[in-house]
């Protein structure tokens, strides 16, 4: 099967069960915290805008 | 055990908890009601209905405002804890603004979630259309504005087209596939192409 087929099996079942959302959270929220978890600690100590707008500039969105 | 969704007054109701990234955007939301109305796009419709993918930004669409009402509305971000990648000045970010570059928002001290603040006008057809034709979503008591659902699908079909924009609308048509209408994709797949001329 598939990857898309996953997709259009998992959306079909969620039409009806409304129960897969809370591992959906689960999933959004576990990336958040981890992405949060890992700028905090590059940032580290320093003007957290700053280094920020330096690592952005470096990987060209600013 | 429930449905996913349900549709009352035309506007679809997904029934689900509020995640974090409802809560970033929701926030966010409330600011901006004040100064402009906004279109939400993109990753954030697919996700908010079922998805089960990351996002790093959630793209918004906001027709260009007056400087003035900018600025206002610039500051009143940065006095409720939210950043500006671009910069602290609201005179310099609004010269973005004014030449339709986007720009984006995170929370202080947090690089995302982060908005993708997209300014439109007139002259960019598609959005400016879709932005003109909203669809209500509504999770729990956060209730925001998206496009309707058979344009995001051929946007992500037709514009966008890469392979987790192809994911999203497999998932989008097959989840409301009772609520799409096919002559609305008739009249929506013209306005579309027009993007890409």
């Amino acid at each position: 099967m598939k990857e898309i087929d996953y997709v259009k099996l998992y959306a079909e079942k969620l039409k009806n069960d409304n129960s897969l959302f809370k591992q959906q959270k689960m999933l959004i929220e576990s990336q958040l915290k981890a992405s949060s978890s890992l700028f905090r600690n590059m940032f580290k100590g320093e003007d957290y805008k700053k280094k920020a707008r330096e690592y952005l500039k470096g990987i060209g969105l600013l | 055990m429930g449905e996913g969704y349900t549709v009352d007054k035309n506007v679809i109701v997904i029934n689900r908890e509020l995640t974090d990234l409802d809560l970033f955007v929701k926030d966010f939301l409330e600011i901006l009601k004040k100064y402009s109305d906004y279109l939400i796009v993109s990753g954030f419709v697919s996700i908010s209905t079922g998805r089960t993918r990351g996002t790093e930004d959630v793209d918004i669409l906001v027709p260009v405002m007056e400087k003035e009402k900018f600025a206002q509305f610039f500051a009143e971000l940065q006095e409720t804890g939210f950043w500006c990648y671009q910069g602290d000045n609201s005179d310099s970010i609004y010269g973005y603004v004014k030449d339709l570059i986007s720009i984006r928002f995170a929370r202080i001290n947090e690089m995302y979630p982060n908005m993708e603040f997209i300014p439109i006008d007139a002259s960019k057809k598609a959005k400016y259309f879709e932005f003109t034709h909203p669809q209500k979503m509504k999770v729990q008591d956060f209730e925001f504005k998206i496009p309707p659902i058979e344009f995001e699908i051929l946007y992500k079909e037709i514009v966008l087209a890469g392979e987790k924009d192809i994911k999203d609308a497999k998932h989008l048509r097959t989840i409301f596939s009772e609520i799409l209408k096919e002559e609305k994709f008739k009249e929506y797949e013209p306005i579309i192409r027009m993007e890409l001329e």
